[in-house]
């Protein structure tokens, strides 16, 4: 509750500010973390674990997701009761299992790579700490997305490797003028048969998570056709894991 | 006291008064998330102006577009994505960075093959992130066509652009520009006058101090073309720049035409050009070996001649000098230095840009009329690249079949007629020709299966029996007493909605046909004004003679029936008059002198005969071909008596009009199709807003709206056909509904469409493939706010308020739409090893009314929406309703047997609980887990994979598969379903008793045994086991 109110007070100093006051990259997302919970708390940030449900289509799974500060990850769907494992980082290794034989296989060694260098560090958010992990900031100008304005902010993230050869890692973010959050990030597909198609991430439903606030709501578009829709439905934060969780399973 | 009431009621007042403020929307904010889709096609794709490849990694090629904006490939040239989707998509030249080619891109805009079609650009744009986000470049606004742009590899921030120009009028904005701060600022360094532009700008491979540029001094009317003149030039700079010289020694004295000019990058002594002068045998291919001093005429065949203003790219293969290759009809290939010429190989003609692979000559790129061609054979054989939706539609049109389907014709490209929607998306084989050349436009007959096509100039007009295979020129022929008869480039044609076999065409008069074209009356003087000084196209082309019949003019262009009365006629000529007649075409009314604000002699391009009203309608007006390109749209309500003005600011100014659709029921709603896109408004034309939702700026040629479905349909000039579906939500955008924090747009009541066919969708990996029309129930909403904090959900209800399915809503700020498939939740499945795939079906909803749950926050939004069954349907309702309540019953029966393998489950846990801790107990926990586990195996699979190793199925997959078949059948449960339901029914009962058996024996010894041990075996209900889902 204590954040809540925080977050009043923020809006309202936030809806202060004459809306046409240039800002920095650096002062939107000083305002973001503020209006989220603050910065410190974001930094206590451990690990979390989100249950909830993804959507694809007219189908709806239920799913867990366990993410780590220091990139461990575990994503986990259930089918008809049985838990599949979509993917999971061991620190070292991206791996998942195949649906057919349900049994866990490794993902290729760029791929992990790429994770390793790139993914891993996003979370809980790649904003924090940017600079740390060798993100540089571009403040792009103003835009309209979802038919409201917001700050396009430009993250360079070093680069990944794209079948054998280095190709620079960027995405986009657009941070709502109202309230400084993130709505949508995008980026382009650098890999498979898709490279070169948009990607658009769509956060909404900020809610409560511990002592921050985070979006429960995930869209995911392709060329701004929904793809996937993830609602989660709780968030247990700094949870206890065991190590071996991430650990991909010998092949029976 | 008076007072005072006064001053109360002025405060009072004040803020009503400022809440009275009307809120107006524009672009994203009003558009939310309504998105267009792209149908295509891409089979014959469109013009490509420019082909450029990364200069060290072989998989990129850009492909700059005539009217599609730029195209990357990353794979080589297997496929293609669009990247400058938010801006002018009139390309001239795409160039990169040579230090930082990966993301440092340049984009000259402006088509710069001068045909009488070409769209306009408006500039210099860089990306510095390979394409990602593109950022204008100051000081080329003006520019209209850039044809050229180089950068010296070892000072990348010093760079020369080629500024062409100026189509249709003198600009001063032509030449060769400079900027030596990586364009920062810009200094124009070679400037020959107005009407001379340059084209060719490059630099020696070698020393980046040596520049050529060939001028070129071009002018093209709407009636004529002028290539040529003593202003037209080769020139040379040794100082970067500073000072120019003609190199001409060894050229033909007099006027010159368009010249190409391409230095070898492995000998930059030798140049090759293609000279257009007034001595026939001079014009063609010339080499010069010394680096411009002196030339030697080469080679004048058809190939290297053909149509200067239209092909003029020499190409020089990489590695060697003396491969050398020639845009043209066919493209021309030389491998002894331009001596002698074969044609490339078969593909798409009118080849404009070719370029080499950079490690691998006998690998070409080709750029045409007809898309991207690659060649793995040094240019002998020809494959077209599949996904490039490129198409260039001068006209559309749809019908009123399920689904409907949408007619055009093409530059270059001839005529087309295919579905909107296609099983698996509309493909390349979805496409159907109909007529020849370039296509313009296409009509379906009303009632008949007859569609009317044409090409250029009407020289063939024809009726298509679509279902006899049959076509009939029926093109009008002068008659004794006619005179010649002048047809434009793209001749109108109509059909009546009053009297279906009637059919209109329009030379300098009007001719009507009540037999479908086999003969004709003429019902009009000449309406146009006749202006014999562009009568006169023999001439045309300048120094080579270019008489394609494009620039034929005063000629009528658009001819519009009322649809409230046969008798009203609208015509509107390319030489700026409007014409109405009242009585059929007995008297014609010239209303030209009414018209407000539009310049003399402006090309009426469409008039939009009203639905609101007989003497009610649209025109639009386009300059362009004056060098003119302000919007112009006018209303009249009275026969063109008066006309209203209705462009506002929000146009952009040179955003020059071609087409205006009226909505149906709204006379408010317009749509407008202008060079840079869309614009809609839904007040009457006080505001208007760019549609930019998935539809680039590209130029709309045409616009239909399909009365059935309320789709807007465009015809664009380089990206095919895009549709925006259902816009009926617009039409109920007032005040009231922007005042709202949440607003649903009603609907019709919505078919659940049945379809059940194989789409087969072989070789989509390559080919475009056009995005369908939703057959899902869309729910359209509009949001005064963005939704970005606390929680927002939908659900769909029945109407006692059991929740059905859950949705994901749009929360963008204005319209919202969310798709529905009309689909409740998927039956609880039992447990097993693997999947039994059956159970990913949800049933469909009965036909009927539901309530869509919206809750925000505290609040909660509810709208009622109306499903209906397919009028197609191939069942009865008596058998709909049978197939219906067995479906309800094979799911509640696949969840009973879910709930029993759970319960399963759960007590051989605590059996198993119970061996391994409680010795005594062992052995009744061991029985009765051994005759569970018996059934179980009986029940559902337990070994296995998802794949081939799958063990047989068990009753689960058996009572899911026949559950999913009757599900999502179309038809009358069958009398094999039926049996196959007796038989899994009663194998179930005999489950259910074998189960109860178990329960009674070695359950109740297992329970016993709990008991006295205090030990629990709590379970869920099934109705907390089932609410999980």
């Amino acid at each position: 509750m204590k954040t809540l109110q925080t977050l009043f007070i923020a809006l309202f100093v936030v809806a202060m500010v004459p809306s046409t006051q240039a800002q920095t990259a650096d002062e939107i997302l000083e305002n973001y973390f503020e209006n989220t919970g603050g910065v410190d708390n974001w930094k206590k940030i451990d690990g979390m674990k989100m249950t909830g449900k993804a959507a694809m289509g007219p189908q709806e799974f239920p799913f867990t997701q366990t993410m780590m500060a220091d990139g461990r990850m575990l994503t986990e769907v259930d089918f008809m009761g049985q838990n599949f494992i979509a993917q999971a980082f061991d620190g070292e290794q991206l791996w998942g299992m195949n649906f057919q034989t349900q049994e866990a296989e490794a993902q290729d060694a760029e791929t992990s790579e790429n994770y390793k260098k790139n993914d891993s560090k996003d979370f809980p958010d790649p904003f924090l700490n940017y600079k740390d992990k060798g993100y540089t900031l571009e403040l792009m100008g103003e835009e309209m997305a979802e038919g409201t304005e917001v700050y396009k902010i430009k993250v360079n993230k070093g680069t990944v490797m794209v079948d054998g050869k280095e190709e620079n890692n960027v995405a986009f973010y657009y941070f709502d003028k109202e309230n400084f959050v993130p709505i949508m990030s995008e980026s382009t597909i650098n890999v498979g048969p898709q490279k070169g198609m948009k990607v658009q991430t769509v956060f909404s439903n900020y809610q409560e998570a511990g002592d921050i606030f985070y979006p429960y709501s995930i869209e995911t578009k392709y060329n701004g056709q929904t793809g996937q829709s993830i609602k989660i439905e709780a968030i247990e934060m700094n949870p206890e894991v065991q190590d071996s969780t991430f650990k991909m399973p010998e092949k029976k | 006291m008076k007072k005072l009431l006064i001053a109360i009621f002025t405060l009072a007042l004040f803020p009503t008064a400022y809440q009275a403020q009307e809120i107006t929307l524009k672009g994203k904010e009003l558009f939310g998330d309504m998105r267009a889709r792209h149908i295509g096609p891409a089979l014959m794709s469109g013009r490509i102006n420019d082909l450029t490849v990364h200069p060290t990694n072989s998989r990129i090629i850009y492909a700059g577009t005539a009217g599609g904006g730029v195209w990357k490939s990353n794979d080589a040239g297997a496929t293609f994505s669009p990247i400058f989707d938010d801006h002018v998509q009139s390309i001239g030249v795409v160039t990169l960075d040579p230090k930082d080619p990966d993301n440092t891109i340049w984009v000259g805009t402006g088509e710069t093959w001068t045909r009488n079609s070409v769209s306009v650009g408006n500039g210099l744009f860089k990306s510095t992130d390979g394409g990602g986000n593109w950022k204008e470049i100051e000081g080329f606004e003006n520019s209209e066509r850039i044809a050229s742009i180089v950068i010296n590899p070892n000072n990348t921030d010093e760079i020369y652009v080629g500024v062409l120009g100026a189509l249709w009028s003198d600009s001063e904005d032509r030449g060769v520009y400079k900027s030596a701060d990586g364009g920062k600022t810009w200094n124009k360094i070679l400037y020959v006058g107005p009407s001379t532009g340059a084209g060719d700008v490059i630099m020696d491979p070698k020393n980046p101090s040596v520049l050529y540029a060939s001028m070129w001094q071009f002018r093209r009317t709407g009636w004529g073309f002028n290539s040529g003149g003593l202003n037209s030039g080769l020139y040379k700079s040794t100082d970067s720049g500073k000072t120019w010289n003609k190199i001409h020694n060894g050229f033909p004295k007099g006027k010159l035409g368009r010249i190409a000019v391409a230095v070898a990058p492995s000998d930059a002594n030798k140049l090759y050009a293609v000279l257009e002068t007034e001595q026939k045998d001079k014009n063609g291919l010339w080499v010069s070996n010394n680096a411009g001093q002196s030339w030697e005429h080469l080679n004048n065949d058809f190939g290297l001649v053909v149509r200067p203003f239209y092909f003029s790219r020499i190409t020089v293969d990489p590695k060697n000098p003396d491969i050398v290759v020639k845009g043209g009809l066919s493209g021309s290939i030389s491998r002894d230095g331009g001596k002698t010429f074969k044609s490339l190989g078969n593909m798409h003609s009118d080849i404009h840009d070719v370029v080499f692979h950079i490690n691998d000559s006998d690998v070409m790129y080709a750029g045409t009329d007809g898309g991207v061609y690659r060649s793995w054979n040094a240019g002998t054989t020809f494959e077209i690249v599949e996904n490039l939706p490129l198409s260039q539609f001068y006209h559309i049109s749809t019908d009123n079949e399920t689904p409907y389907n949408v007619y055009g014709g093409l530059q270059d490209n001839g005529s087309w007629w295919g579905p909107n929607s296609s099983p698996g998306g509309v493909e390349a084989r979805d496409w159907n020709s109909v007529g020849a050349g370039d296509g313009f436009r296409v009509l379906k007959h009303p009632t008949k299966n007859i569609i009317y096509s044409e090409m250029q100039g009407a020289e063939n007009v024809w009726r298509y029996d679509v279902d006899k295979n049959r076509t009939k020129t029926i093109q009008p022929l002068p008659r004794k007493g006619d005179g010649e008869l002048r047809f434009n480039w793209n001749a109108p044609m109509a059909v009546s909605a009053h009297v279906p076999d009637r059919f209109y065409m329009g030379s300098q008069y009007v001719h009507k046909s009540d037999d479908m074209g086999d003969s004709w009356t003429i019902i009009s003087p000449d309406l146009t004004t006749n202006d014999p000084a562009k009568q006169d196209q023999s001439k045309s082309g300048g120094l080579s003679v270019d008489n394609s019949g494009a620039e034929n003019h005063t000629t009528i262009f658009t001819i519009a029936e009322s649809p409230l009365d046969q008798n009203i006629l609208w015509v509107g000529t390319d030489d700026g008059n409007v014409q109405v007649t009242t009585d059929g075409g007995k008297n014609w009314n010239n209303v030209t002198p009414n018209l407000v604000g539009i310049p003399a002699n402006t090309w009426v391009y469409h008039i939009e005969a009203s639905v609101h009203g007989k003497g009610t309608a649209y025109a639009v007006f386009d300059g362009h071909t004056t060098g003119d390109m302000k919007p112009y749209a006018l209303k009249t309500t009275d026969y063109g008596k008066t006309w209203k003005n209705i462009i506002s600011d929000d146009i952009d100014e040179d955003a020059f009009v071609r087409n205006i659709q009226e909505d149906y029921e709204n006379e408010d709603l317009l749509f407008l199709g202008t060079e840079f896109g869309l614009y809609v408004t839904v007040d009457g034309g006080k505001n208007w807003s760019h549609f930019t939702n998935n539809m680039p700026p590209v130029a709309v040629h045409f616009i239909d709206m399909q009365k059935e479905t309320n789709d807007v349909v465009m015809g664009t000039h380089g990206r095919g056909v895009i549709i925006i579906d259902d816009i009926s939500p617009l039409r109920q955008i007032n005040q009231e509904v922007l005042e709202k924090d949440v607003h649903f747009f009603d609907s019709e009541p919505i078919t659940m469409v049945e379809q059940g066919g194989f789409s087969g969708n072989f070789g989509a990996e390559t080919q475009f493939v056009g995005a369908n029309k939703p057959t899902t129930a869309r729910i359209i909403y509009y949001l005064k706010k963005r939704h970005t904090f606390g929680k927002m959900t939908m659900e769909i209800q029945d109407m006692e308020g059991n929740k059905l399915a859950t949705l994901s809503p749009g929360k963008s700020k204005g319209i919202n739409v969310v798709d529905w498939s009309f689909n409740t939740t998927n039956p609880k499945m039992a447990e097993a090893k693997t999947l039994s795939f059956g159970g990913f079906t949800s049933p469909r909803v009965s036909a009927g009314k539901y309530k869509v749950v919206l809750n925000k926050g505290k609040e909660t939004y509810e709208h009622i929406i109306e499903t209906k069954y397919d009028d197609t349907a191939m069942t009865t309702l008596a058998d709909r309703k049978k197939q219906e309540a067995l479906t309800k019953e094979m799911f509640d029966m696949v969840e009973d047997l879910a709930y029993m393998v759970y319960e399963i489950g759960e007590m051989q846990d605590k059996a198993q609980d119970v061996i391994k801790n409680n010795p005594k107990g062992k052995k009744v926990a061991q029985s009765l887990y051994d005759a569970l586990e018996d059934l179980r195996t009986d029940l559902v699979v337990t070994t296995g994979d998802n794949y081939v190793a799958s063990a047989e199925p068990e009753l689960r997959e058996r009572m899911a598969d026949l559950y999913s078949n009757i599900a999502t059948s179309y038809d009358r449960v069958s009398g094999a379903q039926l049996q196959n339901y007796e038989l899994i029914k009663e194998e179930f009962e005999k489950e259910k008793v074998r189960y109860a058996e178990i329960k009674n024996k070695e359950g109740k010894k297992f329970m016993k045994f709990l008991e006295k041990n205090e030990m629990d075996l709590t379970m869920k209900t099934k109705e907390d086991f089932l609410g999980d889902r």
